[in-house]
């Protein structure tokens, strides 16, 4: 068994560069279709975090009565953050309404004209943060009945138009990753293919002379994989020297997303590693088959 | 040109060359026999229709025919490249219809293959051609190396060992195969044109030793167009045409005799 897999390894060590141009070929084919998936998954990455990000803009206002007294704020904002929807809730007082409002002006460049005012025209408020954007409408529900809530701003409609956005995204996003992975998934198979089409001879030589499938089939299996394997290091090495400007770009782009590129890095090593190596394997036996004993 | 016929005593001189005597394992009197054998392609094609062939072992058989007239397809049901649409194709006793998978590479080992273009690897010297089937059939390496040099000496080939088919003539080449073919210890060699490839002198020094080979016990069936070689050495001639066996007689000549 061991001398089988040392045979097998041997062979495929000595069929990848006895073939060399073939395999280069093939390896060549193999960086360029892993760049291509990975390019897509970390945009996919990227537009799945955007759209995260969006949803959480998604939150229920609530404005309350300017006689409600803090007790009875902070029994309602225990019932709601309660709720299961609800992932957090947070307390804006009529100081702190106004202050916001006043720092907007600012930051926008604006005139403040609140300060020509006798009172204070906001109200208090809280504001609930959903665990989904689409239990929307349960928290509305739930707050419009409490008499401390004097109203609920009702954005129902734009929460749905942004839902119906994002979910749409979200959908292209996957697909347009599928196409891109059943692309890349003939087009490596295919140049596999070709670098055993090449060695058909000597495939031919090895079923005259009585060699069982195995002796036949793993080596071949082998060469593939290492295919994958200098494929996945290659397209990595590429990935990792643009990782920097791309990352750069990637953070100018989403601006303010908190996009971890941790774990993504992480997710795309192991994508370019399995897809090189999987196809690589699946690649060669699949095309070895054609020659084994009917 | 003196050849002893084949007789008792070779069974010593191949059990001397090979290292072991050789007993009949079954009870089939014949390395090769087919019974009734009709073959008809996916296509439609009828390429062997009612066959029937015994070769008993020690034969040198020569089958000649026109292209076309089955003679590939015989030998494709032989090594179980392809199965026979009706009737029975057995190899040493064995019926390769009932083979398993696993059996098949077993069976094709007991049969030494030589084609009319060689089929070396180009990239691989005539010591590693011939070493490479033993590999690829998982034989250890300790045995790998006395066998290749025993069948590069018998056909002559020890000098050239390191050379590359690029640097060797067509009948070099012609007997790394035959070293090849050998190597396994085969009861059957089977030589598809062998000398298709090479002009009247080189064939002959092919066919020579391929008679020796013969002589050593093994059997030997030759497809061949090569009228000269067939009618000079009177040994059993099978004519195929059409799918047809059409003549089947020891000490014939290529061409029909009226």
């Amino acid at each position: 068994m061991i001398s089988f897999v040392a045979f097998s390894l041997k062979r495929a060590w000595e069929g990848f560069w006895r073939n060399a141009v073939m395999s280069l070929a093939a390896t060549a084919t193999m960086v360029l279709m892993l760049l291509l998936l990975a390019g897509f998954w970390v945009i996919n990455t990227g537009l799945l975090a955007g759209l995260e990000f969006t949803e959480k803009k998604v939150n229920v206002v609530a404005d309350l009565y300017d006689n409600v007294t803090p007790g009875q704020v902070k029994d309602l904002r225990a019932r709601i953050a309660a709720m299961p929807e609800v992932s957090e809730v947070v307390f804006v007082s009529r100081e702190d309404a106004l202050k916001r409002f006043r720092d907007n002006r600012r930051a926008q460049g604006e005139e403040d004209l609140t300060r020509f005012l006798d009172t204070n025209p906001f109200h208090q408020s809280l504001e609930i943060a959903l665990t989904d954007a689409t239990l929307y409408s349960s928290v509305y529900d739930r707050l419009v009945v409490e008499p401390t809530v004097q109203l609920v701003k009702n954005q129902q409609d734009l929460v749905e138009r942004v839902l119906t956005v994002t979910n749409f995204l979200r959908t292209a996003g996957g697909v347009i990753l599928a196409v891109i992975g059943v692309i890349v998934l003939f087009i490596i198979v295919n140049a596999i293919r070709l670098a055993v089409v090449a060695r058909a001879e000597e495939i031919d030589i090895m079923r005259l002379v009585g060699a069982s499938d195995a002796f036949i089939r793993w080596p071949f299996v082998f060469e593939g994989a290492l295919v994958g394997l200098f494929g996945a290091a290659l397209a990595l090495v590429v990935l990792a020297l643009g990782a920097e400007p791309l990352g750069g770009f990637m953070y100018d782009f989403f601006r303010v997303l908190p996009l971890t590129f941790g774990s993504l890095s992480r997710d795309v090593a192991l994508l370019v590693f399995g897809t090189g190596v999987g196809l690589g394997i699946v690649g060669s036996w699949v095309s070895v088959r054609t020659y084994l004993i009917k | 040109m003196i050849l002893a016929p084949p007789g008792a005593h070779n069974r010593t001189l191949r059990s001397r060359l090979f290292g072991r005597a050789r007993g009949r394992s079954t009870v089939e009197p014949a390395v090769l026999a087919l019974r009734d054998v009709t073959k008809t392609y996916p296509n439609g094609k009828s390429a062997l229709k009612d066959v029937d062939l015994v070769i008993p072992e020690g034969d040198f058989v020569f089958l000649v025919g026109p292209s076309g007239a089955g003679k590939s397809t015989l030998i494709k049901l032989l090594i179980r490249d392809e199965l026979a649409t009706r009737g029975q194709v057995v190899i040493d006793g064995q019926d390769l219809a009932r083979l398993s998978r696993r059996q098949v590479p077993k069976i094709r080992r007991k049969i030494g293959i030589v084609f009319q273009d060689f089929k070396l690897l180009p990239s691989k010297n005539v010591w590693e051609n011939v070493a490479f089937a033993l590999e690829v059939t998982g034989t250890p390496h300790r045995k790998i190396r006395p066998a290749v040099d025993r069948v590069l000496a018998l056909v002559g080939l020890s000098a050239q060992a390191r050379q590359l088919p690029g640097q060797l003539s067509g009948g070099e080449q012609q007997r790394t195969a035959i070293a090849r073919a050998l190597v396994h210890d085969p009861r059957l060699i089977i030589a598809d044109e062998p000398t298709g490839n090479l002009d009247p002198l080189i064939s002959w020094e092919i066919l020579q030793l391929l008679l020796r080979i013969n002589e050593l016990g093994v059997t030997v069936l030759m497809a061949t167009h090569n009228a000269d070689v067939v009618t000079a050495l009177r040994k059993r001639v099978v004519a195929l045409e059409e799918g047809r066996v059409i003549r089947d007689e020891v000490g014939g000549t290529y061409h029909r005799t009226h």
